[in-house]
């Protein structure tokens, strides 16, 4: 009976030492490989936000093309928004592109400004950017919007609850 | 037993039959129940389970089936039943946050059914377990490549440098930049003229103390993270030369047997004395050095370290060598004989040649020598005196032995050549072909390739590749480009999709090339796809700019963006130079897409110019963009000289389609009508800024004329 005592005793410190297995450090995150997976948040810099998939290729197209005239700071220096009248709206302005339709969007920046009798000064991107790469930028836009963006909920059905 | 009793059935043997046969039933169950536990039956059982839960049950389960998944490419060796459990990789609707197996692969150009899995993911495709698939087994020995070295997979086939690839494209830059194409070799990764510094005169440059110092430590400080420090100032490119673990001996040797190769090296040139006797006892003479010092634009190439709010900082370029204490490394003599012939010297420096005059030459290098230097700098170097034949000796077998001569040039030494293993296959290499020595590390290729790289003694005590300091970025960019080095591929269809890299070359003859080569053109322009991205790409300059404007700019450089450090040097271009290239580059640097046939300029009237200008300013608000004159916005290039600067069908060619002639231009393409497109051509062509002094002169006399007339009347 002894013996059996000391069988278990010793099976229950072994146990708990078999956990202790070292673990590996976890690798340094890349700034290449990152660049695009979050945007910090353009009102508040210590908060970051993360991107989904397509979000992340909005946003390569973002500071490729949009960037000049949709944000305050640009890669290259100053802004040219504060350049043109009527001011264009800066990407994370939920406040004004919140209430814009999907369809809305993805039409403005396909045929540009004049099409929907906004500023010419949007010039339409529909030749050169593909429908799948549009969508994209509106759903980075969508993402960082301040205050954020609410998906519009689906038509209520008349079966559904009231 | 008695023997009567034999063949009679006791209820004993009735007993042991059936507990026997209860048992054999027992063991005979637990095979299909091992079945039933399978765990890739288990998955399946799991996806079913999981998809109830989801809004879109139909569509997740409209192609399921319980059985294996398989994708069999026969053209491509692949089994892959990767599938069977990662039964969600084609559906949309699982993209994020969905627990593995069952996730959604992020968009990629390409169909999983066509490339299945373990082309680019590595593992076991027949496998049927997680284990077994994922990681090695005795039998099988490809491990899964960790998702943070995915791209190395692109890398195989995509021989060209892909936008969506940034650490491949860095760590194929690095393995090109360190010159490790001068021990290994690594295709695809194209190996320079030079590689490392052409030693045949070094010593009439430096001293045996300052060789010594390089050799011992050619990085002086590095932090813990990596971060290197070259002569106190913190830069973000390394020196190329790694360090070469040397003793006391050997690096007396090295230093002595370098220090005294002095080939062919002439007497110094003589600055004229008239010169000298009229500065040396100027006091402007080092204001006066510094001031051209800046207006040659040296700091586009080179750095300086600057005390900026008590920080000290680089500023300037980094092609090459920063220079803040140059003055105490380099023998004066040595500087005047460089500045004057860099080539000269270097066969292939990328310096070009300047066309200096003795008094400016005489006024720099007085500046360099008493300004840019730091008398700490040899500090800790023992006095080592004129070497012994015996240190010579020694020096020449370690400069061999080495492989010092892999990458530096000594005239009469032999080049080495594959001086260290063939790394065109690492990338496919299988654990058991790799020699991990004391080193306690995993035992896969992924391990093997980052333990070598950051300590190559680590994995081989007798290692002869040197030391390199890397950060974890770094790292890991060229891991990756060394793991997608594959060797050349195995199976007919991979061979058929192999993407070559285009190959880069631009090598132009005649009176241009000669001029090209002494202003080293390609340092920091691109031609054809070859040469440096620090300046605009000239590849199609002859269709965009007119002659004129190439020949007034070749001849002073300044006139344009004034704001930019990092300027075209003042390269004191005489006429004939300027023709040549402008010339060279009006006929040949054509884009094929402007075609100067089908604009003429002479068929522009005043209608058209008028029409092209309300088309700018109203109907396509143009000036959001480009500024005319003072106003508009700043994304494009100022249009106010665009008359003298562009040809006519360049500018058509653009506003027809911008990305067909610079493929990454911000312009958007638009669908401008052909009547619109030559109306804003019209237009453009009208707009002229001079900078040359006659025009104020014609303004001034108009207005003295209009004076006389007023005074007159």
């Amino acid at each position: 009976m002894k013996f059996r005592r000391w069988i278990s005793l010793l099976l229950m410190t072994i146990a708990p030492i078999s956990g202790c297995r070292k673990h590996p450090e976890a690798p340094k995150p890349d700034p290449l490989l990152s660049a695009f997976d979050t945007e910090t948040d353009w009102t508040d810099a210590q908060k970051i936000i993360p991107l989904s998939y397509q979000q992340s290729q909005g946003k390569r197209i973002f500071y490729q093309q949009c960037v000049w005239c949709h944000a305050d700071a640009t890669p290259a220096g100053p802004s040219n928004r504060s350049n043109l009248t009527p001011v264009p709206p800066l990407l994370n302005d939920g406040a004004t592109l919140n209430g814009e339709s999907e369809e809305f969007m993805l039409n403005i920046i396909t045929l540009g400004g004049s099409a929907l009798g906004k500023s010419a000064m949007m010039p339409p991107y529909g030749k050169m950017l593909s429908t799948e790469e549009i969508r994209s930028v509106i759903a980075f836009a969508r993402g960082v919007a301040q205050p954020t963006y609410q998906p519009p909920g689906r038509p209520a059905s008349q079966y559904s609850a009231k | 037993m008695p023997a009567e009793e034999m063949g009679k059935i006791t209820s004993r043997t009735r007993l042991i039959f059936a507990v026997s046969s209860v048992v054999f039933l027992g063991v005979l169950a637990i095979s299909p129940f091992k079945d039933f536990r399978r765990e890739w039956k288990q998955y399946k059982r799991s996806y079913l389970r999981f998809a109830q839960t989801r809004a879109d049950t139909k569509k997740l389960l409209a192609d399921y089936r319980p059985d294996i998944d398989q994708i069999w490419l026969p053209g491509m060796n692949v089994v892959d039943r990767c599938t069977t459990c990662h039964q969600g990789i084609t559906q949309a609707s699982l993209s994020d946050k969905v627990p593995q197996p069952f996730r959604a692969h992020p968009p990629i150009p390409h169909n999983v059914r066509d490339w299945g899995c373990t082309v680019c993911h590595r593992g076991q495709g027949p496998a049927t377990e997680v284990a077994e698939a994922h990681e090695s087994t005795l039998a099988w020995e490809q491990p899964i490549l960790p998702i943070r070295f995915i791209q190395a997979s692109c890398g195989t086939c995509h021989s060209a440098d892909l936008p969506q690839t940034p650490q491949l494209t860095r760590g194929r830059e690095l393995l090109g930049e360190l010159n490790c194409q001068g021990c290994h070799r690594l295709p695809g990764i194209e190996r320079p003229a030079m590689l490392g510094h052409d030693l045949t005169k070094i010593g009439t440059k430096v001293s045996r103390e300052w060789i010594y110092k390089w050799l011992k430590e050619p990085r002086t400080i590095v932090d813990k993270d990596g971060n290197v420090a070259v002569n106190g100032y913190e830069t973000e490119e390394e020196p190329r030369m790694p360090k070469f673990r040397l003793t006391e001996t050997e690096l007396r040797g090295l230093s002595g047997y370098l220090s005294v190769q002095k080939a062919r090296a002439g007497a110094p040139y003589k600055i004229d004395a008239r010169v000298v006797t009229a500065w040396s006892k100027n006091p402007d003479l080092i204001p006066q050095g510094e001031l051209r010092f800046r207006q040659m634009f040296c700091s586009t190439c080179h750095s300086l370290a600057v005390i900026r709010a008590g920080e000290t900082k680089l500023i300037g370029g980094d092609i090459g060598p920063e220079l803040t204490k140059v003055g105490s490394k380099v023998n004066p003599d040595w500087l005047v004989t460089w500045l004057r012939d860099p080539q000269g010297y270097l066969p292939h420096t990328r310096m070009p040649r300047y066309g200096w005059s003795d008094e400016d030459l005489f006024k720099v290098t007085q500046y360099i020598t008493t300004k840019l230097t730091d008398s700490d700098l040899l500090t800790g170097v023992p006095q080592l005196g004129q070497p012994t034949e015996d240190e010579i000796q020694l020096g020449h077998r370690l400069f061999l032995e080495k492989g010092c001569a892999s990458c530096h040039v000594i005239e009469g030494l032999n080049p080495q050549k594959d001086f260290g293993p063939d790394l065109s296959a690492i990338g496919g290499k299988n654990a058991s072909e790799l020699e991990f020595g004391a080193a306690k590390i995993p035992h896969n290729l992924v391990a093997y390739i980052q333990a070598k790289l950051q300590d190559p003694v680590s994995v081989n005590p007798v290692a002869r590749m040197p030391q390199y300091n890397w950060n974890q970025a770094d790292l890991d960019a060229i891991t990756i480009a060394l793991l997608s080095m594959k060797g050349a591929p195995q199976t007919s269809a991979l061979q058929n999709l192999v993407v070559p890299r285009k190959e880069v070359a631009f090598r132009p003859t005649g009176a241009f090339a000669e001029v090209y080569e002494r202003y080293k053109c390609y340092t920091c322009h691109k031609f054809n796809g070859y040469g440096g991205d620090l300046a605009p790409d000239l590849t199609y300059e002859g269709s965009r700019a007119q002659r004129q404007w190439i020949v007034d700019f070749l001849k002073n450089p300044q006139t344009l963006r004034p704001t930019l450090i990092l300027r075209m040097p003042q390269f004191n271009m005489s006429d004939k130079d300027a023709a040549t290239l402008a010339d060279y580059m009006t006929m040949v640097l054509q884009h094929p897409n402007a075609n100067p046939a089908a604009v003429d300029a002479k068929q522009f009237t005043p209608t058209m110019v008028a029409l092209g200008k309300q088309l700018y300013e109203v109907k396509f608000q143009c000036q959001s963009c480009h500024t005319i004159g003072g106003t508009g916005g700043y994304v494009g290039p100022n249009l106010t000289n665009a008359g003298g600067w562009l040809t006519p069908k360049w500018i058509e060619a653009w506003l027809k389609n911008p990305q067909s002639l610079v493929p990454d231009a911000i312009e958007p393409r638009r669908n401008f009508t052909e009547d619109e497109v030559n109306a804003l051509t019209a237009y453009l062509m009208t707009l002229h800024q001079s900078i040359k002094p006659q025009k104020t002169a014609s303004a001034a006399a108009a207005r003295s004329r209009a004076a006389a007339q007023g005074a007159g009347q």
